[in-house]
């Protein structure tokens, strides 16, 4: 730390530690304009690159959810904020807090952030396992085991100061930003080269895989914040990557009906015998794409065909015929919901009413959904008696719609037929005329040359 | 006015009562004597003016099938495209009503092209009948506008776009074109406020003049009097053979209410107008968008001028000259001024005929 003119420095401090001590007499607590470590700490010119860490901005501590709170730099940190003097100021006597590895930070932060009386004050019912769940976390392990270790702990995610509350926009652990504040470390392959999970390199491809998942689509895209991102399956402060049987219920956790009829299949117990991390098994981990009907059945780019093809993991041809038998019973009901809807389309165009068969369609595009959802059951009877029900609606829309045809060609013909009398009118309006007498020939009054015509 | 002798004939039965009331109090005398008098020539054109009858008949139509739509319609984008649905499918006879509407109007405007198109070619246009022609060519001009306006209002993805593309020519107007298209459309863009503009001018201003330019029109023609061609004239000289209005004429007039009444039919049953799909002014506009087909001549002469002629923007120089054309067409009895700007007359209204017939089918097949 650079010092200033000594004899400046000693005077303000002087004069300050003067009127700060008839302050303390009073008991009055420091306003943050009053703190001598925004004096020193503020000061940019006097921190050099390697204690950089130490300028504390402005902005840092007005965007700071503790600052806002009215926690300021020693309620955290401890030190006398009255004193000018860097003994003074960062005496143990006034309860100055040492950091002095990486290690210490999550105990740092805890030492509030884990006491329920302390953040009673700010939430009636505090979350103040943090820290208990971060010593669980594959990144708290790493750091209990190497304390210098360049791994993930408090200030990774949430920042040193200028840590925002989580649910502000720019908090990099809100939901939208969680992906990237991962990507910071999980993303970069010189940091996780050597980094091993289950035995297995960890890799540092999973941001990139997220990106394009059906989830980041909803999350980012689609602005739906219910949509996973990292922490939603991997658990935010205790951080773990699942264990492969974990998976489901990972998935579960959202997908519930899909994880519940999961749970009851034969199918889960040979996935967990064959150590297959359940849903990722179909659907991928971090890819995870919008499912589509290509993905049952035996076809190219069938997942059935993976295993039931080779008769991997135990995998039966049985249950290969099953899967195509599905999958054509499935393409049954979406050509049949197509065919309806054109025909409501067409009816729609031409003016007919069909706006409760259109109304009633939906059930079949139910019977899709559920369908597609009751195929996570593994068996054809609950699938195929939820695609009946759905062609029985098709059968009955189909029939409402053939009726409008019918009613719109019955207007045509009686339109049509409407030329009979008309005709029979005209027919006989020039029978009377034929009975009038001739026309005479008379002087034109108006229509002569004389009239200018 | 003078006590006429029939009117101070006495009066015999109830129907001669009535009849006698009403005629003291209105002058239907007058009326009567002018109905007996008047005489239509006869001669090898003499059908031609069934179409100014047949053209009074399908306004008639218009006018009735337009009020009873109009007490369904709902003039909001959240709402037209719904209440056109509700008074195809729910209203008894609504569909009946909306095709007869939508069909009346297409063959008005064929009705009067053909009356503008024959009227030209018996000269009825000559002095005295000068603002007889120019209040007809008015009339054309003002049903194409109910045309257009009318086009909009079911707010379908058709309407929408069509009139989107329609109203940007007006934008190509020199010096004006952009307060025009402001004005047109009620802003920048075709929005709700232009379907409250069109329904407005569709149901208000264009009956008011059309009922104003109509009555002139009509009277002129009573004042004087069916114009007849120079073949018959020459050929009889003053004494062209001719039948008396009532009932000789008003009879045949009739058969050609009926003939236009049938066509109408056949067109609706054959070809049913149809209800389309709400127009989404956000999404993108579907292929083939095209103008009714009496505007068809122009859209492909304009979509088909380069981008730059004469130093000027094509389409800017379009809608010079074929409002420079609306101007002659207007101007006709003034400009026929002897055989040889007869001639030339002629010639240009050939070409216009063939360019028009040539251009919409263009526009049709592509």
């Amino acid at each position: 730390m650079k010092t200033p003119s000594a004899f400046i420095l000693t005077f303000v401090a002087t004069v300050a530690a003067a009127a700060r001590l008839v302050a303390q007499d009073t008991a009055e607590p420091v306003a943050p304009q009053d703190s001598s470590c925004v004096q020193c700490h503020g000061e940019s010119a006097i921190w050099d690159a390697d204690k950089r860490s130490h300028f504390v901005t402005e902005a840092d501590l007005a965007a700071d959810i503790h600052w806002q709170k009215g926690i300021h730099c020693h309620d955290c940190h401890g030190g006398d904020p009255t004193s000018l003097n860097f003994r003074g100021a960062h005496s143990a006597d006034a309860g100055y807090r040492v950091i002095e590895s990486p290690k210490d930070i999550p105990r740092f932060c805890g030492h509030c952030h884990s006491d329920v009386e302390y953040m009673s004050r700010y939430q009636p019912s505090p979350k103040t396992n943090q820290e208990a769940e971060y010593w669980t976390s594959g990144h708290g392990r790493r750091l209990e085991q190497s304390p210098t270790a360049d791994v993930a702990m408090c200030t990774s995610c949430h920042g040193r100061h200028g840590i925002r509350a989580v649910d502000d926009l720019e908090s990099p652990v809100y939901p939208t930003n969680v992906a990237n504040t991962c990507a910071t470390c999980h993303a970069d392959a010189e940091k996780m080269a050597g980094v091993q999970h289950h035995g297995r390199p960890m890799g540092h491809d999973q941001f990139e895989e997220w990106s394009s998942s059906v989830h980041a689509d909803a999350l980012l895209n689609k602005g739906d914040l219910s949509a996973p991102t990292c922490n939603d399956c991997h658990g935010n402060h205790g951080t773990v990557a699942p264990d492969p049987a974990a998976v489901s219920s990972a998935c579960a956790s959202c997908h519930v009906k899909i994880g519940t009829l999961f749970d009851q299949t034969v199918m889960k117990h040979r996935f967990e015998q064959a150590n297959l991390p359940g849903c990722a098994t179909c659907h991928g981990n971090h890819a995870i794409h919008h499912p589509t009907d290509e993905m049952l059945g035996m076809s190219a780019g069938a997942v059935c065909s993976k295993c039931h093809e080779a008769g991997q993991h135990g995998a039966s041809l049985a249950g290969a015929v099953e899967a195509k038998a599905l999958r054509v019973a499935l393409e049954e009901l979406k050509q049949q919901i197509a065919i309806a809807a054109g025909k409501l389309d067409r009816a729609q165009r031409m003016g007919m009413e069909v706006r409760t068969a259109r109304f009633h369609l939906r059930d079949a595009q139910d019977a899709l959904a559920n369908a597609r959802v009751e195929i996570h059951s593994f068996a054809t009877e609950p699938v195929k008696k939820v695609l009946d029900q759905g062609l029985a609606v098709t059968e009955q829309v189909n029939a409402k719609a053939e009726d409008a045809f019918r009613e719109h060609s019955f207007r045509r013909i009686w339109l049509a037929a409407s030329l009979v009398p008309i005709g029979l009118v005209i027919v006989l309006l020039l029978l009377y005329i034929r009975t009038l007498p001739p026309p005479t020939v008379e002087p034109l009054e108006h229509g002569s040359r004389a009239a200018g015509a | 006015m003078s006590h006429a002798t029939e009117d101070d004939a006495p009066a015999t039965g109830r129907n001669g009562r009535v009849r006698e009331f009403f005629t003291e109090r209105f002058g239907l005398g007058t009326l009567l004597e002018l109905g007996e008098k008047k005489r239509v020539p006869i001669h090898r054109t003499t059908p031609f003016y069934f179409l100014g009858g047949m053209a009074l008949f399908l306004v008639v139509v218009q006018a009735a099938s337009g009020v009873m739509l109009s007490l369904y319609y709902k003039p909001s984008p959240d709402q037209a495209f719904e209440s056109v649905q509700a008074i195809m499918t729910e209203v008894d006879f609504g569909w009946l009503l909306r095709s007869v509407h939508a069909w009346g109007g297409t063959l008005l405007i064929a009705v009067l092209i053909l009356h503008l198109l024959t009227t030209y070619m018996m000269r009825a246009y000559r002095r005295p009948r000068e603002f007889t022609w120019v209040t007809g060519i008015l009339l054309l001009g003002l049903f194409m506008a109910f045309g257009f306006s009318g086009y909009l209002l079911p707010w379908n993805q058709l309407a929408f776009f069509a009139t989107r593309v329609g109203t940007a020519i007006v934008g190509a107007v020199p010096l004006v074109g952009d307060e025009l298209l402001v004005w047109a459309r009620g802003g920048e863009n075709v929005t709700g406020d232009t379907l409250a503009r069109f329904y407005a001018l569709h149901v208000a201003v264009f009956p008011l003049l059309a009922i104003g330019l109509l009555g002139v029109h009509l009277f002129l023609v009573q004042k004087h009097g069916m114009s007849v061609p120079d073949a018959a004239t020459n050929l009889h000289g003053n004494r062209v053979p001719s039948m008396p209005f009532v009932p000789h004429f008003l009879l045949r007039d009739a058969v050609g209410w009926y003939l236009a009444l049938a066509v109408l039919a056949l067109l609706a049953a054959v070809f049913p107008w149809e209800l389309g799909e709400k127009a989404e002014p956000f999404g993108s506009a579907p292929e083939g968008i095209k103008p009714e087909w009496y505007f068809l001549f122009m859209f492909q002469a304009l979509r088909e001028l380069p981008a730059h002629f004469l130093g000027m923007e094509g389409e800017m120089l379009g809608v010079l000259f074929f409002g420079f054309c609306g101007f002659v067409v207007l101007l006709i009895p003034f400009l026929d001024r002897g055989t040889r700007t007869r001639r030339v007359l002629n010639g240009l209204a050939v070409v216009s005929v063939v360019f028009v017939i040539a251009m919409s089918i263009w526009g049709f097949l592509e």
